[in-house]
């Protein structure tokens, strides 16, 4: 860890030299080509607090993957720094073992993610930003308080969760995780999401739906895991519970929006529904080969869809579902990109979502839940409603309107890695298989 | 490698053929023609090495230690007759859609549909059954959404909305399955694992109601076949149902005996409730392709009749009458499209006299009409006497008004020739012109060579089909 984390930050800091030079996005690339070799040749030395597992050594290589994908695509010089310094700090929380190392890493990420939007251009990215930024300070309020009744309860920081805590210290534990459900868009604490998503930069959106969400709900299964197990009489309601009600609110929204990012940011709400399934389901043996394979699958489509709707913005200035008409006409190529991930979204098979889904799915049923995976998979179906009415507008309507095709090798280059992610973890699941096991 | 090769080789063609574009817009066509002349021959080829008794088997890819995912393709005589009809099918469409606009984008999509399809009756994994079985949907919904009719989005969207959700009921079973028997193999699983086979029966029956359809879950067909194009309507009816038929027969008769049993009253109910509401729909649209669709849905309910006896008979009556009403319906629904095409309406007041205009089209309308309400020497015939015959064995002469089944379809069959072959030449009938492309008509001819080459000589076929029922056992 420390090998891949100290790199990736001092590279974001000497990025800040390189501003105004043309050598910023191709250091960058260097800069997390190398991360990887750490990341799969880690150093003997290690921090106290900290652990790798095969499972995060797998996404974390992925993620910097996606993030290569972001930088290729970006070009705004301040966002590719940022990238970086989070990047640094997703590695830091997805290896964080004890609740003192969470807590350091998942305010890191909060605050880095802060600054990322912080560059505001107009009004509508103000009010992205600044709730954003509420919703931030209210998770590290219940983080807090949660941490402090865990430690009168009787419990150490330097530890994971002791499974015979304290009434007080559990008490403590599931306060913190509602801090963390801020982070993971789940309902009741999502309201900040959907404007948030919607409003900012697209590829800002990207970074925090996809990047940040996927990277808490890793480090969360990881630190939570043993104890929701443990005290599965409170959590399998309520985790059951919250997964329903945050995917069927998030598709059911979905339906009715017209603008684009809207709907994606509904849907992203509605895939947190899907991920904390696998938590709810954490009895199974399957429980977190289901989580690492949804949040895979996620991290790709999620990414992909966002860095679309940024082309869209930027180049074409489409906004709503009326502006997206035809599209495919005179521009097959994005057409193709955009649609793919949609359907990946919506859970068709060959597709990383697929399986992502599916294997949560199975996971759930192998915990004795299948009347909540019926409700999901009713969900899942009917979220097609609002992916198909996307494509229904890219490829049956026509248009008077005249686009440009989309030329940028960069961007295509970004496009089809993150392409090839969907398609291969739909394809080829057993290398998932074998490492889903040791989290 | 070749069974690979033939599912996964049309999906990466038509990406290839996707990339190309325009460009490719002349060889489309023959690209689609060698590769299901290709399918055709290799599932003919599977009749001279499957074996008398059990599955044949084509290997296993994809292997997951930990998670039952393996794609194991396997083929019987059940699965073989089913890969015969479809690539007959997929060439016969072929041919239809010679003038098909747009026709690289079009015949990369047929493409596409003619991967999956292979898979679903090549995989005895069920989950590699249920991801082919969904990936039909894709290439349906855009062929529907792009070449349809007016109404086309509507009933794109609302075809695959339906379909989808009726999916998830498959897969939750599924799961359901594999929870309590720990394996997606359709060979290895028995009855006697599962700790809740009724729901499990129940999901799966709903699942594959959907898609036969059976009453009360027909509603997305007429609308998906009306909008589709002719082509498709064909697909839709020779393919897809039948893909719900068999996976009816493969995955709740035969792998849930004791169920079905059980509940076989339900599904002899609802196959006559289908037949006999779908035949009195026939009766009374006005619209000509609605009313070829509900016949279509009507012959379903008939084959839903024969599965539900689970007898040696019964069974391969539904299999031939399966085969029969997919050669059938489907010159009856391209000559539809054709006469809507041509003169740009649905309705058949409007029409009229089309046998002044067009004799040889009207000849074929009418023979595939007499041959959908059973007249000897048709396919129609055979399959409505043996479907008759088995239910009357199993269930005693009260089902005699099977045969009513039959009466209704005269009805609507033969008004719908007053009305539209027939008559006083409408101005409507007039005015268009019905010259058809030579190929496509070759195609129609085809289709009524089969309708009368086995309506004349059925032994051909059911020398295969009583293969496909023998080598299972456990069925009286």
């Amino acid at each position: 860890m420390i090998g891949a984390f100290s790199l990736l930050f001092m590279s974001a800091l000497f990025s800040l030299g390189l501003h105004r030079t043309r050598q910023l996005k191709s250091f960058a690339v260097v800069a997390l080509l190398s991360a990887s070799y750490f990341i799969y040749f880690p150093a003997p030395a290690s921090i106290s607090g900290f652990a790798t597992s095969n499972a995060v050594t797998l996404f974390e290589i992925l993620l910097l993957i996606v993030v290569l994908a972001i930088i290729l695509h970006e070009e705004e010089e301040l966002t590719i720094t940022q990238t970086l310094f989070i990047t640094a700090g997703a590695i830091a929380l997805l290896e964080a073992r004890t609740l003192v190392s969470f807590i350091i890493s998942f305010e890191a990420l909060s605050i880095l993610s802060f600054v990322l939007v912080s560059h505001i251009k107009n009004s509508i990215h103000a009010e992205g930003a600044i709730k954003l930024f509420i919703a931030g300070a209210i998770a590290t309020g219940l983080l807090l308080l949660g941490t402090a009744l865990y430690l009168i309860g009787g419990g150490n920081l330097l530890e994971p969760f002791s499974l015979h805590s304290s009434t007080l210290s559990l008490i403590g534990i599931f306060i913190i995780l509602m801090g963390v459900f801020y982070k993971l868009t789940i309902v009741p604490m999502h309201g900040w999401a959907a404007d948030t998503y919607a409003q900012i930069r697209p590829s800002h959106a990207a970074i925090l739906s996809a990047l940040v969400k996927t990277v808490v709900a890793i480090a969360a299964f990881r630190l939570f895991a043993p104890i929701l197990a443990e005290q599965s009489y409170f959590s399998l309601p309520l985790l059951v519970t919250l997964s329903l009600i945050t995917m069927t609110l998030g598709n059911f929204l979905a339906l009715f929006q017209q603008k684009i990012g809207r709907i994606l940011a509904y849907s992203s709400i509605a895939h947190a529904g899907y991920i904390l399934l696998a938590f709810a389901a954490v009895k199974s043996t399957f429980a977190s080969t289901g989580l690492l394979y949804m949040v895979i699958a996620y991290l790709f489509m999620q990414t992909a869809v966002f860095l679309t709707l940024d082309i869209l913005r930027n180049r074409y200035a489409f906004q709503t579902l009326n502006d997206l008409k035809g599209l495919a006409k005179h521009n097959p190529l994005l057409s193709f990109f955009f649609s793919v991930q949609l359907f990946s979204l919506a859970g068709i098979p060959l597709l990383a979502g697929f399986m992502g889904k599916a294997v949560v799915f199975y996971a759930a049923v192998d915990a004795g839940l299948w009347y909540a995976v019926l409700i999901a998979l009713i969900n899942s179906a009917l979220s097609v409603g609002y992916y198909a009415w996307i494509i229904k507008h890219l490829y049956f309507d026509e248009t008077t309107q005249e686009h440009k095709p989309l030329k940028h090798p960069l961007v295509i280059l970004s496009q089809s890695i993150l392409l090839l992610g969907t398609l291969y973890f739909g394809l080829f699941a057993s290398y998932i298989f074998i490492v889903g096991k040791s989290f | 490698m070749n069974s690979l090769a033939l599912i996964f080789g049309p999906i990466l063609l038509a990406g290839i053929m996707g990339l190309i574009g325009r460009k490719a817009d002349t060889l489309g066509k023959y690209v689609a023609l060698g590769l299901f002349s290709a399918m055709f021959l290799y599932s003919v080829d599977l009749l001279t090495v499957l074996p008398v008794k059990g599955y044949y088997d084509l290997g296993r890819f994809l292997i997951v230690a930990p998670f039952d995912f393996a794609l194991t393709l396997q083929v019987d005589y059940l699965s073989t007759v089913m890969l015969i009809l479809t690539s007959i099918l997929l060439l016969l469409v072929t041919l239809s859609s010679w003038t098909m606009k747009a026709p690289s984008r079009y015949f990369a999509l047929l493409i596409l549909f003619s991967g999956p399809i292979f898979g679903v009756f090549m995989s005895t994994n069920l989950l590699w059954f249920f991801i082919f079985w969904e990936l039909t949907l894709i290439p349906m919904f855009f062929l529907i959404g792009i070449w349809g009719a007016e109404r086309r989005i509507y009933a794109s969207v609302k075809f695959f909305l339906y379909t989808h959700v009726a999916s998830m009921l498959i897969l939750l079973a599924f799961f359901l399955i594999y929870h309590q028997s720990g394996s997606f193999d359709m060979n290895l699983i028995k009855e006697s694992m599962l700790t809740t086979p009724i729901l499990i029966w129940w999901l799966l029956f709903i699942g594959f109601a959907v898609k036969m359809p059976i009453f009360p879950f027909h509603t997305w067909l007429p609308d998906a076949h009306v909008q589709a194009p002719a082509p498709i309507s064909v697909l839709l009816a020779g393919v897809l149902l039948k893909m719900g038929a068999y996976a009816l027969i493969r995955m709740v008769i035969l792998m849930m005996p004791e169920q079905s049993h059980h509940f076989g009253s339900v599904i002899l109910v609802l196959g006559l409730i289908t037949l006999f509401y779908a035949g009195f729909m026939a009766l009374y649209e006005t619209h000509l392709k609605k009313m070829v669709a509900y016949s279509s849905i009507s012959h379903m309910g008939l084959v839903t009749v024969a599965i539900s006896t689970m007898s040696y008979s019964g069974l391969g009556a539904a299999l031939y009458e399966m085969i029969a009403h997919a050669f059938i319906i489907s010159p009856l629904f391209l000559i539809a499209g054709f006469l809507h095409h041509k003169s740009g309406s649905w309705q058949m007041e409007d029409m009229g006299g089309v046998m002044q205009k067009a004799p040889y089209l009207s000849a074929l309308f009418v023979l595939a009409g007499v041959a959908a309400l059973g007249l000897p020497g048709t396919m129609g015939f055979i399959g409505e006497l043996t479907i008759l015959i088995s239910a009357i064995k199993h269930y005693g002469l009260s089902l005699m008004i099977v045969a009513l089944g039959s009466m209704v379809g005269a009805g609507y069959m033969i008004w719908t020739f007053r009305r539209v072959v027939y008559g006083e030449m409408s101005k409507t009938v007039e005015k268009s012109d019905f010259t058809m492309n030579p190929i496509e008509f070759l195609a129609l001819v085809l289709f009524a060579i089969f309708i009368l080459f086995f309506g004349l000589f059925p032994s051909t076929l059911f020398d295969v089909i009583n293969m496909a029922f023998t080598s299972f056992g456990g069925i009286q």
